[in-house]
């Protein structure tokens, strides 16, 4: 892996220098593009001025606080269904039709309760996170060895017992998997409540950059977003690694 | 007196003061989007005018106008600026909203800040050209989408005919270049830009037709802040009185303000014609809007504009 870890970059590099060729030769005049090479100077233009860490602290803690809530109730709902089977069926007709409802859909009636700031933004992100969790918690469960839930009924366990001792351990593994995919749909939902609605965060700034008629600058947090949203999931697959060894590394690859 | 005593009371006499300036200062956020409209609020709050009259005014940039009714119903911001077609729609919906003033109108001196323009393949001219293009607007149901509906109305020309798309100012130029639209409907400084890129050229000023002080902009409150605030109203309404014939009279003022509030850069305002700031707000302008909506199908019900502002 070592050897060749400069060949990935040639595709982008060479796009990025045609794009700054292109742009200079043609002479763009346009209002929503702008040369590499004056968004490199916009993104350090935002970064000492702090508008820029701002914006990311702004997204990230409504992202965070969002999906750590919906993970968290994803997470019991799941845990819930999974092992009390009756309730699961009679829950399904109402989850499956709240959970199609796109995230974003909700803003309105957000932003008429919450107002702008955090809650709204924390509400929409945890609304969007809980689905995948508590599918993937309660199909994590199901495919738990029966024979393990066979032991903790003939050691009678309490309830308590058999879900932090036997169930948790062994459905950790892809109930991260689950989180890992939360993330990322909490920092899109973050920015993309921020583009529509919520003047703060990355997603604001992107916004205002855009209708200043600052492409580079807008530019400049586009970019920024996909470094946060790699290094978030880079953080999130080494922190997976760590924690589960060989079976996270398993989970992760399927 | 010791001096542990004097140092006390020194305090006490800073700590109450304090205080006092915190009470007198009536906390005030303004949401506008990213127009010359809101000038007058811009300046006043550039200028200190909002200080000098007890208001602790912020101003947030709002995306979208048409977010402006749930932020007011929220209390994110205490005034906002709607174009009167979203204030009429967000009062026709039942939202208990009121006019508190005048942001802008418009004015024969303005009408060519607005305009459609077009490509010179579409071979549009005139309105009737209009018919089977594809037009790009900023907002379907907004404020330059409706009055360049009007126009074509009052030209003749039925705008279903029209096949309309939304496209946000700053893409207009590359939509239009890329010939996915005949003709944008848009605004400065986005149509100088156009036009000097050749891109398109103008093919109708839709607001040149308008009867003089139809507002473009207004600003509006929840009804419930306007009763419980009266004097921080009467105090907004003074101020932005005053910002506005700062405005008028000294417009490189508005334009530095402007650029502060919605960081557009000063050389893109700096040969920009701003709207004219109007405070007064009266019954007939409204009227006129609920008819021009009327005439387009806005409306479910009639909505009473006596009361729709406030007193």
């Amino acid at each position: 892996m070592k050897r060749a870890w400069w060949k990935g970059l040639v595709v982008p590099a060479a796009l990025i220098v045609l794009a700054e060729l292109a742009m200079r030769v043609q002479g763009s005049t346009s209002m929503s593009l702008a040369a590499p090479s004056d968004i490199v100077a916009a993104f350090f233009a935002i970064l000492f001025d702090g508008s820029l860490l701002l914006a990311t602290r702004d997204t990230l803690v409504s992202a965070g606080i969002g999906l750590a809530a919906g993970g968290f109730i994803g997470l019991a709902l799941g845990i819930l269904f999974g092992l009390v089977k009756p309730l699961d069926r009679l829950m399904e007709v109402t989850i499956e039709a709240i959970r199609p409802i796109p995230s974003v859909a909700i803003l309105p009636i957000a932003m008429l309760v919450f107002g702008f700031g955090y809650r709204m933004e924390i509400a929409i992100v945890a609304f969007s996170c809980l689905w995948p969790v508590m599918i993937m918690t309660r199909s994590a469960m199901a495919g738990i060895e029966p024979r393990l839930l066979e032991v903790s009924r003939a050691l009678r366990l309490s309830t308590w017992d058999r879900v932090h001792k036997i169930v948790l351990p062994a459905a950790l593994p892809r109930i991260m998997v689950a989180f890992r995919l939360a993330a990322s749909i909490a920092l899109v939902v973050a920015v993309t409540v921020e583009i529509a609605a919520n003047p703060l965060g990355l997603g604001y700034g992107i916004l205002v950059a855009q209708q200043a008629l600052q492409p580079a600058v807008m530019l400049a947090y586009l970019v920024w977003i996909g470094i946060v949203g790699y290094l978030l999931n880079a953080a999130l697959s080494l922190m997976q690694q760590r924690l589960f060894g060989r079976a996270g590394r398993v989970e992760a690859a399927s | 007196m010791t001096l542990f005593s004097k140092a006390a009371l020194g305090g006490a006499f800073m700590l109450l003061a304090w205080n006092g300036t915190a009470t007198a200062q009536t906390a005030l956020n303004i949401g506008c989007t990213a127009t010359t409209d809101c000038a007058s609020a811009a300046v006043a709050l550039e200028e200190g005018i909002f200080k000098k009259n007890g208001l602790e005014v912020t101003m947030t940039l709002i995306g979208i106008n048409s977010n402006i009714p749930a932020a007011l119903l929220s209390n994110s911001i205490q005034i906002g600026g709607p174009t009167p077609s979203v204030f009429l729609q967000a009062v026709d919906g039942g939202l208990d909203l009121v006019a508190v003033a005048g942001a802008s109108s418009t004015s024969k001196a303005t009408f060519d800040t607005a305009g459609v323009v077009a490509t010179e393949a579409s071979g549009i001219k005139e309105p009737k050209d209009f018919v089977g293009k594809k037009v790009g607007a900023p907002g379907i149901g907004a404020f330059l989408q409706v009055l360049f509906s009007k126009w074509l109305i009052d030209n003749g020309v039925d705008p279903k005919s029209v096949n309309f798309v939304e496209v946000t100012f700053p893409t207009m130029n590359d939509t239009l270049k890329s010939g996915a639209v005949d003709a944008v409907v848009t605004a400065e400084p986005m149509m100088s830009r156009i036009i000097a890129s050749k891109t398109g050229a103008p093919a109708g000023y839709f607001l040149e037709t308008l009867p003089e002080r139809r507002p473009q902009i207004l600003y509006a409150s929840t009804r419930e802040w306007a009763d419980a605030n009266a004097d921080a109203l009467k105090a907004f309404r003074s101020s932005i009185d005053e910002a506005a014939k700062i405005v008028n009279e000294n417009p490189q003022k508005g334009r530095t303000a402007i650029s502060s509030f919605t960081k557009i850069p000063m050389d893109v305002l700096s040969n920009m014609k701003l709207s004219v700031a109007d405070p007064k707000l009266e019954t007939e302008q409204l009227d006129w809007w609920v008819a021009t909506m009327d005439e387009q199908n806005m409306l479910q019900s009639k909505p009473d504009t006596s009361a729709l502002i406030q007193k």
